[in-house]
């Protein structure tokens, strides 16, 4: 009998260390509140990790600023796993709380949309600054998100490599929510602008062997090849052009924009082109701020996804502070609506007032001797 | 429980299992107050189905399945398609989710109801992927990455059932039936003769039995459980994508009836809600609150092998499964 003992502790215990959880913030000088969700654990939570670090920055710096007129606002974080039914649990975990105005995250467009079905009824603002699924601002009025998407990002690189000359190109894409909609929205848009597909080919999830696909696209002879995946994938699908001696130029995606593409991808990787929001190498004074102040406090540099959860961090603290310290929930979701010019470190960012979708500035960038440049 | 049973009457058992269901249950969260607690429940409860359903087919009969989360999706997906796109209510959406799970089940099980121990683990390992992988690939019906948005809530007879204490009550009453039948099947002749196949199934073959039947039926029935309580999810997340149909969630859902005990119905209640509840609970203590739940999990089955409240020790029964591939005995995957 002994072992159910142990568990009984085991549920008291964590029956007081929730107790506790709850107590805490109601003893605190009453700052408002926004909360945010996340991977802490699990397969993605380097990811959380990072969104974690680069919203700490960003409040820090907001509260010493005097926060709210004076009124210090605080962030719960809660781990999702990744996980939808652990994402909804938290959407109402966090719409139960009166003192909590609005809500930030989830990662990945799946958690963010299951857990956006809660905040779509009870009637609160949601901000992911990576959910990029086509319809997750179509889930309710409440949904924002922080990421240009493909609708936006497609048509800006179908424009640019029809500058450059291409007139036929193929498609390589990673099948999931995200990839499909890369390429579909990359393909409607370069047919827009004149030129022709040769073909769509997506690729599982996990899939490391390019060849037979690029065989099949090599055969196409398509001027260009846009790649729709991560640069884990990139890495190995462009080292297998190169063997294969594919020799059209590439242009890709801003998911690929990591220094770990250089790192795996070796020279195979040399003149690849993509748009991207954030550039380190950016001389604005927000963005080398951002850089150095991360570097000093977490000692990396940060990368697009951190720059991407700061700005989501700047932009629903921006929203708060124009509703005012006595705001609503529907009062913060309307400020967050207004939001128009924010200047963060991933661009001037603004929200479509219909669709809620954001606008930025994005830059071009090459891979050049092993590494990235901005060309205009 | 035999003795038990016989001192209480079953009728008031039932009678006192249904007040707690759907009187005690839902007064306390909603004590507790808003809508967090009903979420968590209907969580658990869409899980304790699940996990019911399993250890009819792991527990009771002995099937080591890897692929429950299959069918669970199989049931979530065809309750989803058919009320966005056909307009069915809930009390449709939730008997066509239990058929086409258990159709599927069946076809699956006809081939593999002849593989024994591990080799039926690993085929049900391939058919819970399959269906995965098919969920994410079969773009045109399923949607596929994209998942399926906008599942109506649950309305009954002009009930509507749309909020968290609604979908409580929806889900008490889908996993009161899973409960239900899975009771019966189990405490009755039937059940013995599945208890027989989990003991030695060539020994319950000589006895008369048709073992490759009795399994394909129990797999059918465990399906079409999963099946139902995928609709219930759908219906109550209103939003669902392959990924929440994936290996992972085969394995909690294992999980659960290890933990709870194999072959107890009590157990794998308990189970359920505990690895439903149990990390929600823990939120408090912040990023270490999975490895609490692994610490859990390894010491219950440290000091009760056969789960909690189990009737067979799951270390002996998959040792048995995993270990007839080095058996000299068993030739062969088939039989």
């Amino acid at each position: 009998m002994r072992p159910e003992f142990k568990r009984l502790k085991t549920l008291a215990l964590a029956a007081a260390a929730l107790a506790c959880g709850y107590a805490a913030p109601a003893r605190a000088a009453d700052p408002l509140l926004i909360g945010y969700q996340m991977p802490l654990s699990g397969d993605y939570s380097q990811y959380g990790e990072m969104f974690r670090n680069a919203a700490e920055l960003q409040l820090k710096a907001f509260n010493a600023a005097g926060g709210v007129d004076g009124t210090p606002v605080q962030i719960l974080y809660e781990d999702s796993k990744n996980d939808p039914k652990e994402g909804v649990n938290i959407a109402r975990k966090f719409a139960d709380n009166p003192r909590i105005l609005a809500a930030l995250g989830d990662f990945s467009s799946t958690v963010s949309m299951a857990a956006g079905e809660v905040y779509a009824k009870v009637g609160m603002a949601q901000l992911s600054q990576t959910a990029s699924h086509p319809e997750f601002t179509k889930v309710s009025k409440y949904q924002f998100r922080n990421i240009t998407t493909q609708a936006y990002e497609g048509p800006f690189t179908a424009k640019w490599i029809r500058q450059t000359g291409p007139k036929s190109v193929a498609i390589v894409s990673i099948q999931n929510d995200w990839g499909i909609s890369a390429a579909e929205e990359f393909a409607k848009a370069f047919k827009a602008e004149g030129g022709s597909v040769t073909g769509i080919e997506y690729f599982n999830p996990g899939n490391r062997d390019f060849r037979s696909i690029l065989t099949k696209v090599a055969r196409a002879k398509p001027d260009a090849i846009y790649l729709c995946m991560f640069y884990e994938e990139a890495a190995s699908a462009l080292q297998q052009a190169k063997q294969l001696n594919v020799k059209a130029p590439v242009f890709s995606t801003s998911s690929l924009y990591s220094p770990k593409l250089i790192e795996l991808g070796g020279d195979a990787v040399n003149g690849v082109r993509m748009a991207s929001t954030f550039v380190p190498e950016n001389p604005a004074p927000e963005v080398q701020g951002f850089v150095s102040n991360f570097k000093s406090a977490y000692g990396n540099a940060p990368n697009m996804f951190a720059a991407q959860a700061y700005d989501a961090v700047g932009i629903m603290l921006a929203a708060l502070k124009a509703a005012g310290p006595k705001a609503t929930r529907e009062q913060v979701r309307d400020a967050l609506a207004a939001t128009t010019g924010y200047p963060g470190v991933t661009g001037k960012t603004s929200f479509d007032p219909q669709t809620r979708e954001p606008a930025k500035t994005l830059a071009k960038m090459v891979v050049e001797n092993g590494q990235f440049k901005v060309i205009e | 429980m035999v003795a038990n049973a016989s001192r209480v009457s079953v009728a008031a058992r039932w009678l006192g299992l249904a007040a707690l269901l759907f009187g005690l249950i839902p007064a306390l969260l909603a004590a507790i107050g808003g809508g967090y607690p009903f979420q968590v429940a209907i969580t658990a409860l869409i899980f304790v189905t699940l996990a019911v359903s399993l250890n009819l087919v792991t527990g009771t009969a002995g099937l080591l399945s890897l692929g429950h989360a299959g069918f669970f999706g199989v049931g979530a997906y065809a309750a989803a398609l058919a009320s966005t796109k056909l307009g069915w209510p809930f009390p449709l959406t939730l008997p066509l989710a239990a058929v086409a799970a258990a159709v599927v089940g069946v076809l699956v099980a006809l081939p593999t109801m002849r593989l024994i121990s591990i080799y039926f683990a690993v085929a049900t390992l391939g058919i819970g992927e399959m269906i995965h992988v098919a969920l994410l690939n079969w773009v045109s019906f399923t949607r596929g990455p994209m998942g399926i948005r906008a599942i109506p809530p649950i309305e009954v007879l002009g009930l509507d059932l749309s909020g968290v204490v609604g979908g409580y009550y929806a889900a008490a009453a889908v996993a009161a039936a899973g409960i239900f039948a899975v009771h019966r099947l189990t405490h009755s002749y039937y059940g013995n003769a599945l208890r027989s196949l989990r003991e030695d199934d060539q020994c319950a073959a000589a006895m008369g039995l048709n073992p490759v039947r009795l399994k394909i039926e129990a797999f059918g029935v465990s399906c079409a459980i999963a099946g139902a309580a995928g609709a219930v999810y759908a219906h109550t997340a209103s939003f669902i994508s392959p990924d929440s149909f994936r290996f992972e969630e085969s394995i909690l859902i294992l999980a659960m009836i290890v933990v709870g005990g194999l072959g107890s119905l009590p157990g794998a209640v308990v189970g359920a809600v505990l690895l439903i509840v149990l990390p929600e609970a823990l939120r408090g203590i912040g990023d270490f609150r999975m490895i609490a739940v692994g610490v859990f999990m390894f010491l219950s089955i440290l000091f009760q092998p056969k789960g909690l409240l189990g009737e067979a020790s799951a270390i002996a029964l998959f040792r048995r499964q995993l270990g007839a591939a080095w058996r000299g005995d068993i030739q062969a995957g088939w039989k």
